[in-house]
């Protein structure tokens, strides 16, 4: 691979390249190219992953050193003082991206062969596809904020193409619309946060001005906690969480390999590599990382907790989305960066796999979504079932899949970094993440079947285009935990090796800075004390709520049977009516929206218009009729009689010309 | 290449009017070629221009200076500096795409029109090379004439309104403007005691620049200056004119209309208003500063809540334009340039869309945002291309639209913080109105409006792209390589920072700011109360639909 080193300034812009390229070949033919317009995109992808590949393996194996590598493309704005270059930057933190992004990406683009086989905007999708391929590879490769910005902006765009696809469905269209907005409430804080870093810095260099920011924070313009929330709004808006987090669950609105693509596995993630990349800004505003992590956490309650009675199999694993992302912002909040990219990369995995199962599932009853209309699928569609159930188990926090290491250290450094409150929080999390996994894979696939009875034969298993994706995403989400863990804790201790995890060294020349500013040390991992105590927590909850979920929905892995019992989750429900309606209702934050922005705003809207047309309107050809016409106004003039409009015309005039020579006497 | 000897700004200024004569002479068939002809030609001469540039000379290039009326020294006095060129060049390219998108919708009187509108592009030329105040002050009337004719002539059902309120309003600031002109001639020759130079650009900034204008002259003349300016702009509160002519005109007219007339108000400002008087534009720095950060908000709330197409791009335009006022008059360079790339930009982006709602309405004759809806599925192309253009205009980045804006917000930002981010709103108000009219006409199932004329629903023609595309290109290109513009407004940007730089605030008397905010609240009081009286054409108002 060594051979490939001087070629990395060619083949680090390429990654990005090529989508891009994909996209505008598609663009321009592939609405002649009919049922073959996939064959670029793919293949651009595909080259795009194996050249990411081979720059994954130079960075991780020391290739560029502990500083990463800087590609350099051309001036993109070189407005005096102010200069933006266009360069792109690789270093460990990029990689780990690059592994979710190219993998995933090319996963779901052939999986969407399948998928969107019978499309009549087949070539149209995978024409958007590349084009998001290009913003997300862009957003991670940047090496300069005003272009992560750009690229921040461009998958907002290729979101906002592929949630409202179907555009002839006005809910898509809504949704699109809303997500768009909704993420461009946060990048308003993101583009004051790049104006301040400018402002404070006078570069927008990230390593640059990072390393600016840090050594001069007492003598900073604007302080250095105002930067770190104001990109951390930016971040908000993009991964969703509380209060921008009402437009994902709409998003998903949009085909189901764009749900697992952008709003599961990797846009929703750009806000965690926003956070973790600016990590010694954040670590110089304890406050600000107080916020993060409150937030974060928070987020992960509120989803859950609506997660626990949606019926539509997608919103579930919104929901589940928005909870997981907020624990990656709890991670980061409490100094925790590696766990927070650790449970970014298992997630990706695990979370790609169950939204492409879902879509598989979606498939086989023919477009439905309701779980209350599955049910009994486990049979019937095999491979789907098996790869999804490998999926819930990892994101219950089951050992020894890929969840149960990220989630674990997640909590772990919560606990032990003295945020007690987080890991507190966090533990409930995951007894509701447990519970509301299994019962979506007892509503789906245990149980009796309540299939509407026309689509009940027509049940099929996906075709294997589909399913081989599915397959290759249940690898990472078995093993990726121990694999990127090993030789560290939890697992190494007990064999008795020492040392970081492959994921903690890959990563340690990233966050050294941040965690030499907080003045972390590291703490021997302790197996057989706190350590061990915390990870006996964790597995503890995760099995306590996927028991209960056995319990209520059923269950049916092999000798281990259980019938669902409805009845009793009736009565559950029924013991706390206002909870279970907040939850039903997402808390009314649609409603809320609706009122304060839709009625409220748009009420604004008008008055505002009635200003314009009668008192703005009315002053500015009111000063004309005072003198003209002495105050009564333009009634007159409005007679739409042409006499009156010269009659108004000469007088104003008259005056004017009286005025100006009256004027230009004193003015000489 | 060399051009030495050939006057090229007059031939770029007249070879319009040259064209218009002889429209005049040839059969009515003939007009439109002929007038597409000379668009081109006068746009191939402005490449030339540009190409003979020298970029990054200080000073003005290609002058042309010919005694004109030597008792007053007034001169015929042209020449150009890096934004003259820009405007230009926007104004030729312009040009004769209006004319290739009149073809079509214009046919009635076709001679008359295509005269019109090649004497248009002599005034537009004219102003953004003229150096000679009062020759500055013909050609800006000059297009106001033609602009009339068009609007009034062959515009909407409405449009005899619209153009006398065009025309009063414009005709008030330009009046106010010849005022402050001669009155600064007064003042100069008064002083200096001859009039040679009087009415001299380069004299009257040079003069400016060492011993200044006195203040009194400063305060009022810069007032009078900016009013007319301001009206053409249109800043809030001088803008209401805009909505109504915009809506009125044949699409070729509000293409012009947005694309380069608000641009007068800006280049006037720019060239004129504050070099000259430097000090007064401190002065009422934070005033205007303030009636752009309302535009900005107040434009884009207002277009959300817009019935029809135009009028909602109409009081787009006030939102970007206070854009440029603002990146003005914050003086840094970065609110400078953003400034001046946003009105290139907003010529671009707008223009385009007038041409899209224009092709919507050839094929409805309709722009009632409530009765269209599903065109993706009628007209892909068409949409295809509404999408870029209404995305470029919401500041995507990688597009034009988003260079000028950024800068903008960075250099109001360096000014003072909250001022940035009472702009930045605009990224969400900006998305908000565009991508909902776009979601209203786009998506969706096709509405009934829209099935009843099928067969008369086309997808975009290809004479329709045509001059859609050269819009397209350049946004791109200025999206990803702005350095090009930059560098040409580079030295301009430098003269208006220096000039600034000079001057220091008046002091304003406290009795005077008083007794104005006293006359305003007395008209808005008067206003008011004399509201109920106030009844316009029932065509001019609407109320919004869903």
């Amino acid at each position: 691979m060594d051979a490939l080193n001087p070629y990395m300034d060619t083949l680090i812009p390429l990654i990005a390249v090529l989508p891009i390229a994909g996209f505008l070949f598609t663009a321009a033919f592939g609405r002649r190219l009919g049922h073959n317009a996939h064959l670029v995109p793919v293949a651009a992808v595909g080259a795009a992953w194996l050249i990411a590949m081979a720059v994954v393996y130079t960075s991780f194996t020391g290739g560029f050193g502990e500083g990463g590598h800087l590609v350099k493309l051309w001036e993109w704005i070189p407005a005096g003082n102010f200069n933006v270059e266009a360069a792109f930057f690789v270093d460990n933190l990029t990689a780990c991206l690059l592994i979710v992004v190219c993998t995933i990406g090319l996963l779901v683009h052939i999986y969407s062969i399948g998928y969107m086989g019978h499309d009549t905007g087949y070539w149209r999708f995978f024409a958007y596809l590349n084009l998001f391929m290009f913003s997300m590879l862009l957003l991670i490769l940047a090496s300069n904020w005003l272009v992560i910005f750009v690229a921040w902006e461009l998958v907002g765009l290729s979101s906002y193409l592929l949630i409202g696809f179907w555009y002839k469905k006005r809910s898509a269209a809504l949704a699109s619309k809303k997500a768009f907005l909704v993420n461009r409430v946060g990048d308003i804080g993101f583009a004051l946060g790049i104006m301040a870093i400018w402002v404070n810095t006078g570069t927008l260099d990230i390593r640059e001005s990072i390393e600016i920011l840090v050594t001069h924070t007492a003598t900073l313009q604007i302080p250095i906690a105002v930067v770190a929330l104001l990109l951390f709004a930016g971040a908000m808006g993009k991964s969703a969480q509380f209060p921008l987090h009402v437009w994902l669950p709409d998003a998903m609105e949009g085909p189901t390999p764009v749900s697992a693509l952008i709003h599961a596995a990797t846009m929703v993630n750009a806000g965690v590599y926003l956070v973790a990349r600016a990590n010694p800004i954040f670590a110089s505003a304890p406050q600000a990382m107080a916020v993060v992590a409150a937030i974060g956490i928070f987020t992960a309650l509120f989803a859950a907790s609506i997660a626990l009675t949606q019926t539509d199999i997608k919103r579930v694993l919104a929901y589940s989305t928005l909870s997981q992302l907020g624990y990656m912002f709890a991670a980061l909040g409490v100094g925790a960066w590696t766990a927070a990219i650790f449970h970014l990369m298992t997630h990706g995995f695990f979370k790609g796999l169950l939204f492409l199962g879902s879509g598989s599932v979606i498939h086989a009853v023919h477009e439905e979504q309701d779980m209350r209309k599955m049910g009994a699928l486990a049979k019937k569609i095999p491979h789907t079932y098996r790869t999804m159930l490998i999926g819930t188990i990892a994101i219950a926090g089951i050992p020894p899949l890929a969840g149960f290491f990220s989630k674990d250290e997640i909590l772990g450094e919560s606990f032990k970094n003295g945020f007690t409150w987080v890991w507190a929080i966090g533990v409930v999390v995951a007894v509701m993440t447990a519970f509301y996994m299994f019962r979506l894979i007892g509503l789906t696939f245990w149980g009796t079947s309540r299939v509407d009875h026309h689509t009940e034969p027509k049940i099929h298993e996906s075709p294997r285009v589909m399913t081989i994706p599915l397959w290759l995403l249940a690898i990472p989400s078995l093993l990726l935990g121990i694999v990127l863990s090993w030789p560290g804790p939890p697992l190494g201790p007990l064999f008795g090796l020492e040392g970081p995890g492959l994921l903690a060294s890959w990563l340690h020349p990233v966050f050294k800075e941040g965690l030499e500013i907080m003045g972390r040390e590291e703490e021997a991992f302790q197996i057989f004390g706190i350590d061990g105590a915390l990870i006996l927590v964790s597995v503890a909850v995760a099995f306590a709520g996927m028991l209960a979920a056995w319990r209520l929905f059923g269950v049916g892995i092999g000798p281990i049977k259980g019938t669902p019992r409805p009845e009793t989750v009736k009565r559950l429900s029924a013991r706390v009516p206002f909870l279970y309606r907040a939850s039903l209702n997402k808390w009314w934050f649609d409603e809320l929206n609706d009122l304060v922005i839709i009625r409220l705003g748009g009420r604004v809207a008008n008055a505002l218009w009635w200003f314009d047309r009668n008192i703005v309107d009315g002053i500015v050809n009111g000063v004309g009729s005072l003198t003209g016409r002495a105050g009564r106004g333009l009634a007159g003039i409005q007679t739409g009689r042409v006499q009156n409009y010269a009659l108004g015309i000469t007088i104003g005039l008259i005056v004017m010309i009286a005025s100006y020579v009256m004027i230009v006497g004193n003015g000489g | 290449m060399s051009l030495d000897g050939v006057p090229v700004l007059s031939l770029i200024t007249f070879l319009p009017l040259l064209g218009a004569v002889l429209i005049g002479f040839l059969p009515e068939r003939a007009a439109r070629p002929v007038a597409l002809g000379t668009a081109l030609v006068t746009w191939l001469v402005s490449l030339a221009m540009i190409a003979v540039f020298e970029v990054g000379k200080p000073g003005f290039q290609m002058a042309e200076v010919a005694d004109w009326i030597p008792t007053f020294g007034i001169q015929y006095h042209l020449g150009i500096d890096g934004l003259s060129l820009t405007l230009v060049a926007l104004t030729t390219t312009l040009s004769w795409i209006s004319i290739l998108a009149s073809f079509r919708p214009i046919k009635t009187r076709i001679k008359g029109y295509m005269i019109s509108f090649l004497i248009l592009e002599v005034g537009m030329v004219g102003v953004f090379i003229a150096l000679d105040t009062f020759l500055f002050y013909i050609f800006w009337e000059i297009v106001l004439v033609p602009m009339y004719l068009i609007i009034g002539i062959w515009g909407g059902s409405n449009r005899i309104y619209a153009t006398i309120k065009f025309v009063l309003y414009t005709l008030v600031g330009s009046l106010l403007m010849l005022v402050a002109i001669l009155a600064t001639a007064f003042t100069f020759q008064g002083t200096t005691g001859s009039w040679v130079g009087a009415f001299d650009f380069e004299v009257l900034r040079h003069y400016a620049a060492t011993s200044g204008f006195p203040d009194a002259l400063q305060l009022l003349a810069f007032a009078a200056f900016f009013l007319a300016f301001a009206i053409k702009v249109p800043m809030f509160p001088f803008h209401t004119w805009l909505p109504d002519a915009h809506v009125e005109a044949p699409t070729a007219g509000s293409v012009i209309l947005a694309g380069v007339l608000l641009k007068l108000g800006g280049y006037g400002l720019l060239r004129f208003a504050i070099p000259l008087f430097p000090a007064a534009a401190l002065t009422y720095a934070p005033l205007i500063i303030c009636l752009s950060l309302i535009g900005i908000i107040y434009g884009a709330v207002v277009a959300l809540v817009q019935p029809d197409l135009k009028k909602l791009v109409a009081y787009s335009s006030v939102s970007h334009m206070a854009f440029v006022t603002l990146g003005v008059f914050v003086f840094n360079q970065q609110g400078l340039q953003g400034g001046i790339l946003q009105m290139i930009n907003h010529g671009l982006i707008t223009g385009a869309l007038f041409l899209l709602v224009g092709v919507i309405y050839e094929r409805t004759h309709d722009r009632t945002i409530a009765k269209m809806g599903g065109l993706a599925g009628i007209t892909p192309t068409y949409v295809a291309i509404f999408g870029f253009f209404v995305f470029a205009s919401a500041g995507l980045p990688g597009l034009s639209g988003f260079v000028g804006e950024f800068l903008v917000l960075l250099g109001a930002f360096a000014f003072n913080p909250a001022t940035a981010a009472v702009a930045a709103l605009v990224m969400v108000l900006g998305a908000a109105y565009l991508l909902w009219m776009f979601q209203r006409v786009a998506t969706g199932e096709v509405s009934d409006f829209l099935k009843s004329l099928r067969g008369h629903l086309t997808d975009i023609s290809g004479l329709e792209i045509v001059t859609l595309l050269p819009l397209g290109i350049l946004v791109v290109v200025f999206g990803l390589l702005p350095g090009i513009l930059l560098e040409v407004i580079k030295e301009p940007i430098n003269d208006v920072l220096s000039d600034v730089a000079r001057a220091s605030e008046i002091p304003l008397d406290p009795m005077l700011v008083a007794g104005a905010l006293g006359i305003l609240a007395f008209v808005i009081v008067v206003r008011v109360v004399t509201l109920p009286g106030l009844r316009r054409p029932a065509a001019a108002t609407g109320e919004i639909a869903a």
